[in-house]
């Protein structure tokens, strides 16, 4: 405190030209000064900490991908687009669905969204094994590294605000960009599959896109401020250790100014509805306690509201947060393909192209 | 002009976290060209660095309004000043956490 001459401010403030005063201004004199450092010193410290979580937040270290689709015997595209609006450049992959022929095809398309701090293989859901499942399966995937993920161009996480402009650039690419495997055509329509931030991602995407014509969302949170209050304290803040809730809505507001990051605006359930008619699956479990079950009951309840709704739900039991493909296996492969089956109709390639 | 300096504090702080959003933006739109590994902390830098400066001007400003503070109306004028500077405090109040 010395070092910062707080004492010396102090006793400049409280007995500057007291001399004449009455004792009841000198007394006032003094409360204004010990407001006036106080307000200071805690405001200016406050929002400095909020400054550095605020820039910690919207960071995420990009993780390797290990592992490619080859590794489950399928064949697939390195491909290279950029995000809608703002360009930056997003890498994914490329699967062909494969028919019971042994044939390959693009007819079906499916976009699939990873979650946060991970990126396309996603070890921790499974993702890329589940992608495989879909494949095999007769469904084409474009698996892609969001913004700040893998191998896309480092940005800012924005829990989804900014990462709709990846899945759109996705959607974009497979409607009108350069076709991945010129062989097996461009695909008639598209579906999109999104785990944890990634469904919260597509969901906020669908809303403003038509062209997604069918939606699996798994572990959506309905909006992402609540969460980011909840699980930030619980983190520890390189250098400041962990740092107690209060400074997380000032983090929030801070990491608008610094960095255009809005997390207020990542809000699937404000969108949601607009999704509809087309047809939406909402997956969650039931032992989740990342993003608990009311995000589910609120997306289902605002995705329900119009009268031409076509939701379907799944609660799977015992699973935890984007653990639903990983407890059940066969069953959650079973009931997606079996969703794109009926939204997007059969694949009209007829025979496709020999794998 | 010696009546108005009571309440030259509360002019610069607002002034101040105008001049600090506005090189916030500035700092971003420039270093943002470099990728936004450089951006993230070229952006934080800039922003601790002003708010420091800001700090000190504050300070400054405020101990020279203080010292000519002499009537009730000064003082209220100044106590409006502290107020504002503790704004940003209050969003510690603004948590809506979920279950």
């Amino acid at each position: 405190m010395t070092f910062l001459g707080i004492p010396a401010l102090w006793r400049l403030m409280m007995f500057a030209g007291e001399g004449h005063m009455t004792r009841q201004l000198r007394r006032g004199r003094r409360a204004v000064a010990a407001l006036l450092l106080t307000a200071g010193i805690l405001s200016f410290g406050y929002v400095a900490v909020a400054s550095y979580v605020a820039e910690q937040l919207v960071y995420a270290a990009p993780t390797p991908i290990d592992k490619t689709p080859a590794s489950l015997g399928l064949r697939f595209a390195y491909v290279s687009f950029p995000s809608r609006q703002d360009h930056l450049t997003l890498r994914g992959w490329f699967i062909p669905g494969v028919l019971p022929n042994g044939r390959l095809t693009a007819d079906r398309a499916i976009v699939v969204v990873h979650g946060t701090r991970t990126n396309r293989e996603s070890k921790g859901d499974h993702q890329l094994q589940l992608t495989g499942e879909l494949a095999k399966h007769g469904l084409a995937v474009l698996a892609f590294d969001m913004r700040g993920a893998g191998e896309s161009t480092p940005a800012p996480l924005s829990m989804g605000t900014l990462e709709q402009r990846d899945v759109l650039g996705a959607v974009d690419l497979l409607h009108n960009g350069p076709i991945p495997m010129p062989e097996l055509g461009r695909p008639r329509v598209i579906g999109g599959l999104g785990i944890s931030m990634g469904a919260a991602t597509l969901l906020m995407a669908a809303a403003r896109e038509p062209a997604i014509q069918a939606v699996v969302s798994d572990s959506a949170y309905a909006e992402v401020v609540p969460l980011l209050e909840r699980e930030v304290p619980k983190r520890k803040v390189a250098v400041l250790g962990h740092v107690p809730g209060g400074f997380v809505p000032a983090a929030l507001v801070m990491s608008r100014i610094l960095y255009d990051v809005d997390y207020f605006a990542a809000r699937p359930v404000d969108s949601i509805a607009t999704i509809a008619p087309r047809p939406l699956f909402l997956i969650h479990g039931l032992a989740d306690d990342y993003v608990p079950l009311s995000n589910f009951q609120r997306l289902n309840a605002a995705a329900s509201a119009p009268s031409t709704a076509h939701v379907t739900t799944w609660l799977v039991p015992k699973a935890r947060h984007a653990q639903a493909f990983k407890v059940t296996g066969a069953e959650y492969v079973t009931r997606v393909v079996s969703f794109f089956d009926a939204s997007l109709g059969a694949d009209r390639s007829l025979t496709g192209v020999a794998a | 002009m010696r009546a108005t300096r009571p309440g030259l504090p509360l002019v610069v702080v607002l002034a101040v976290a105008a001049a600090l959003l506005a090189i916030a933006t500035v700092a971003r739109v420039i270093s943002a060209r470099a990728g936004f590994l450089v951006e993230r902390e070229s952006v934080l830098v800039v922003w601790l660095v002003g708010l420091f400066v800001a700090a000190v001007l504050v300070a400054w400003v405020s101990r020279a309004a203080f010292r000519r503070a002499s009537s009730p109306l000064n003082l209220w004028l100044l106590a409006l000043t502290a107020v504002a500077l503790a704004s940003p405090l209050l969003l510690i109040f603004a948590q809506h956490p979920s279950s």
